[in-house]
């Protein structure tokens, strides 16, 4: 396993995210998922740079849906993830399962 | 009653530096989360969130375009550097030869006066922008990133030749200052334009 193959830490969360949502995932849903789970502000623009990352890499793919007048007209992408994609977060979730193994991280440092 | 609309200049600069494709559903979904807590919290509040929303959006986007497109924007940013070099002293060859050509020193003082000091300084900012065109066509989806880089790269250079200038005692004009500015601004706004041109043209291609 190479160091490309395994996610970083917000592309993980991503992934998540539209495992979470499956077919309702879009940039809105997303981000909303993300920020109530993690309780953390995000931006739009990092979601969709992450996304267009995780699409180049092939872990995503999009396609768009048809347009709405209360975006203006404009059409939402939505997103999936691909064999490849699940491959690699089933991979990331393995390593830190495994590094955190044996290890009381909530009693010790909470 | 209209619906409260997103501040539109939080809207063009989204528009700026998101690529193509992404720039129709980013801005869509900035729109439909805006209206949802517009009803929910508020315009104000809505508002001040958009313009969160598009500071944090716009590092993003500048940020994966470095990463994304590292060689087109090196490649764009030096070519560019290479035409501001060469363009640079065009305009004042071009009046300098206009005004010898038509004898305005003898004729026409003030004229001459005004075209060999703001009319050079004029057509800087016209050539400026003319490369900034250049470069964002170049540049295409990373007009923004391509131009920004090129007015910073100049900033930093010019910063640097004053202030070698000034701990070597040299004296510097600093009314010649602005006009760097307005050369800089100029190379950037020549992106603008060129992304606003490309992003018509995807709008009206999209819309049939």
């Amino acid at each position: 396993m190479s160091g490309r193959d395994s996610l970083g830490e917000f592309e993980h969360i991503i992934v998540l995210a539209l495992l979470r949502l499956e077919d309702r995932a879009y940039g809105v849903t997303v981000r909303q998922e993300i920020e109530s789970r993690t309780r953390r502000e995000v931006s739009i623009g990092a979601v969709y740079a992450t996304l267009e990352r995780l699409e180049t890499k092939g872990y995503v793919k999009s396609h768009r849906g048809d347009p709405t007048p209360e975006r203006g007209g404009r059409s939402k992408r939505f997103f999936r993830i691909t064999v490849k994609g699940l491959a690699a977060v089933n991979r990331t979730q393995r390593a830190l399962q495994s590094m955190s193994e044996g290890l009381e991280l909530i009693r010790s440092y909470s | 009653m209209t619906s409260p609309a997103p501040p539109r200049l939080a809207v063009w600069l989204v528009a700026l530096f998101a690529a193509g494709r992404e720039a129709e559903s980013l801005l869509g979904d900035m729109l439909e989360e805006f209206s949802l807590l517009a009803s929910k919290s508020g315009v104000a509040f809505a508002r001040s969130w958009y313009w969160r929303q598009t500071r944090k959006t716009i590092t993003h986007l500048a940020g994966n375009a470095f990463r994304v497109a590292p060689g087109l924007i090196a490649a764009t940013v030096i070519g560019g550097l290479l035409l501001h070099r060469l363009v640079s002293g065009l305009p004042e060859r071009a009046i300098f030869a206009v005004l010898h050509r038509y004898q305005v020193f003898d004729h026409h003082f003030s004229t001459y006066v005004f075209f060999a000091s703001d009319g050079i300084a004029l057509g800087h900012v016209i050539a400026s922008m003319l490369v900034g065109c250049v470069v964002a066509w170049a540049a295409k989806d990373r007009e923004m990133v391509a131009t920004m880089t090129i007015g910073f790269v100049l900033c930093a250079m010019t910063g640097a030749a004053v202030w070698a200038w000034v701990a070597t005692g040299e004296t510097f004009f600093l009314g010649a200052l602005p006009w760097y500015f307005a050369d800089w601004f100029a190379i950037v706004m020549g992106g603008a334009m060129v992304r606003s041109h490309r992003s018509a043209g995807t709008i009206l291609s999209s819309n049939g």
